[in-house]
């Protein structure tokens, strides 16, 4: 399985508006921020959780986290390449991403090791490649 | 408000009924639990009906079967918590006194959807990437593990002890016992579970019927008291949480206490939401049953197996009697409604005067969980 996606190739991009790519290849999560509390939500919506503003800009989400737990998914929903690893990455800005964690065996994981923000290609929409964001051990 | 009891309970058995409708799954428990209330078809005033994903009208297509229409029937969507909140519907019309006796019931065949994870909500961020139930706890069992050193033999145990009561009930989906190295050598589905460790998916139903106090001595003289009632949902966080912690059912949990005047001592016998192993060992916790981090040395002690301090799960819990999600709720009020009356044979907690009902469920993102329906029960 291919662990960086090809952007030239036909592809079904999953996280849409929540993640945005890069000139040079990499992407970066985005999410919502209050104009008028200043929360931070992830993914976005069209009015804030806290205070109800409708004024919700588009902010960019920190790209390093630590990885809070995992479950290594034998059994998913069609589609998916499985066995996965199912992941919550907590990333420096407070925020709780769940995201599947690519690169790395599983026996190499650690609870709150470093992990950064990639994507990958995570399953086929009718043979059509699936990509989303995904994190990976930092290495060293 | 007055108060509320319990006169008749019944049950569909779960299994899987591909060949059965939802509405022929249904009415054999609605029967049942209206012979055992010895109630008349039209001394039912109000029915309400949890279900997860029966689809419209459920309570309709159920009560049609049996001739019980005109009534006002509400049918009740909360996930697993569904026919658990239908009763707090119920109990709250009929403590407020605009009826005196009242239909509750749960429905749901699963088999339609063929196997798998349970279906959910598409809408949903986290379930567009692949978030699926067993990973949900999967990732609460390893956090868990991490931070108060349970084994995956403790773990595996929560399964063991399920079915060694699951065994003793004949309205089990399973009723074979497992040995340790069954659950740990099963096969793989989201880790640390193996198959054992999950609920199975399958059909059923489940009924009670409630009545004011006044009214319950009317058909039965041994009612079973409603001490509390008690619907939460969770709390939408989009910073980090500790998913040791249930805290919908914390806070559920205190509520309910209060509510009913007692303390996690009091309890006699409790049915608890054991979706997966370590569901049950997080309850144990959550409703104070012990300390946070002793679950695994409750379990060990046997204080929650059949002949301990506090029984868990006589009935199997979901693990073994099975997880048609609306049907769970209504059901572990009938296996505690059984138990408070004495009527559990091999499986009879002895002398259990007060029992508790707690289900929660509803993988949502940005939510520990969606709902938390908790129900004491007295005699
Ligand atoms: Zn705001």
């Amino acid at each position: 399985m291919a662990q960086t996606a090809e952007h030239t190739e036909a592809h079904v991009l999953l996280a849409g508006e929540s993640v945005r790519n890069e000139s040079d290849g990499s992407v970066r999560l985005v999410g919502g921020r209050c104009d008028d509390c200043g929360t931070l939500f992830f993914p976005s919506a069209h009015v804030c959780p806290e205070c109800m503003s409708e004024a919700v800009a588009a902010a960019d989400l920190a790209n390093d986290g630590t990885l809070y737990s995992w479950s290594v998914v034998h059994v998913a929903p069609r589609g998916w390449n499985t066995p996965y690893i199912a992941g919550y990455v907590d990333l420096s800005d407070g925020i709780r991403v769940f995201a599947h964690v690519t690169g790395t065996d599983a026996s190499l994981l650690e609870m709150d090791m470093a992990v950064s923000l990639t994507t990958a290609i995570l399953g086929d929409d009718d043979g059509v490649p699936v990509e989303s964001y995904a994190f990976t051990p930092v290495k060293g | 408000m007055r108060e509320v009891s319990v006169i008749g309970v019944g049950i569909t058995p779960f299994a899987k009924y591909r060949d059965k409708t939802l509405a022929d799954i249904g009415w054999p428990a609605v029967k049942a639990a209206i012979e055992d209330a010895g109630v008349e078809k039209k001394d039912i005033e109000a029915a309400y009906c949890g279900s997860a994903l029966g689809g419209m009208m459920s309570g309709q297509r159920v009560m049609k079967q049996l001739g019980i229409t005109g009534l006002p029937i509400t049918n009740i969507e909360n996930a697993c918590s569904s026919s658990s909140s239908a009763f707090r519907q119920a109990y709250i019309s009929v403590a407020a006194g605009v009826y005196d006796v009242a239909l509750v019931m749960g429905v749901e065949k699963l088999t339609k959807f063929g196997g798998g994870t349970l279906p959910l909500e598409k809408e949903d961020f986290e379930v567009t990437h692949g978030l699926v139930m067993p990973a949900l706890y999967g990732m609460r069992a390893r956090r868990y593990m991490h931070d108060y050193g349970l084994t995956e033999e403790q773990l595996a145990g929560v399964a063991v002890k399920a079915h060694k009561h699951g065994a003793l009930n004949p309205e089990a989906q399973f009723r074979n016992e497992v040995t340790l190295d069954e659950v740990m050598n099963a096969r793989q589905i989201a880790e640390p579970f193996t198959l054992l460790h999950c609920c199975p998916s399958g059909d059923g139903a489940s009924a009670v019927v409630i009545a004011s106090a006044e009214k319950a001595r009317q058909y039965t003289t041994s009612p079973v008291r409603v001490a509390c009632s008690e619907v939460n949902s969770g709390k939408y966080m989009t910073g980090f949480r500790d998913m040791t912690t249930p805290e919908i059912t914390v806070r559920g949990a205190k509520q309910a206490y209060e509510e009913a005047g007692i303390g996690p001592d009091d309890v006699d016998v409790a049915e608890v939401h054991d979706a997966f192993t370590i569901a049950e060992l997080l309850y144990y916790e959550a409703l104070g049953f012990c300390d946070k981090g002793d679950a695994a040395k409750l379990l060990e002690d046997g204080e929650t197996s059949l002949g301990g301090r506090i029984p868990v799960n006589p009935s199997g819990g979901l693990l073994s009697k099975g997880h048609p999600i609306g049907a769970t709720g209504t059901a572990q009020i009938a296996e505690v409604v059984r138990q408070l009356r004495g009527e559990c044979g091999d499986r009879q907690v002895d002398g259990a005067k007060v029992g508790l009902t707690h289900c929660t469920g509803g993988g949502i993102s940005g939510f520990d969980h969606g709902a938390c329906s908790i129900h004491i029960f007295s005699v």
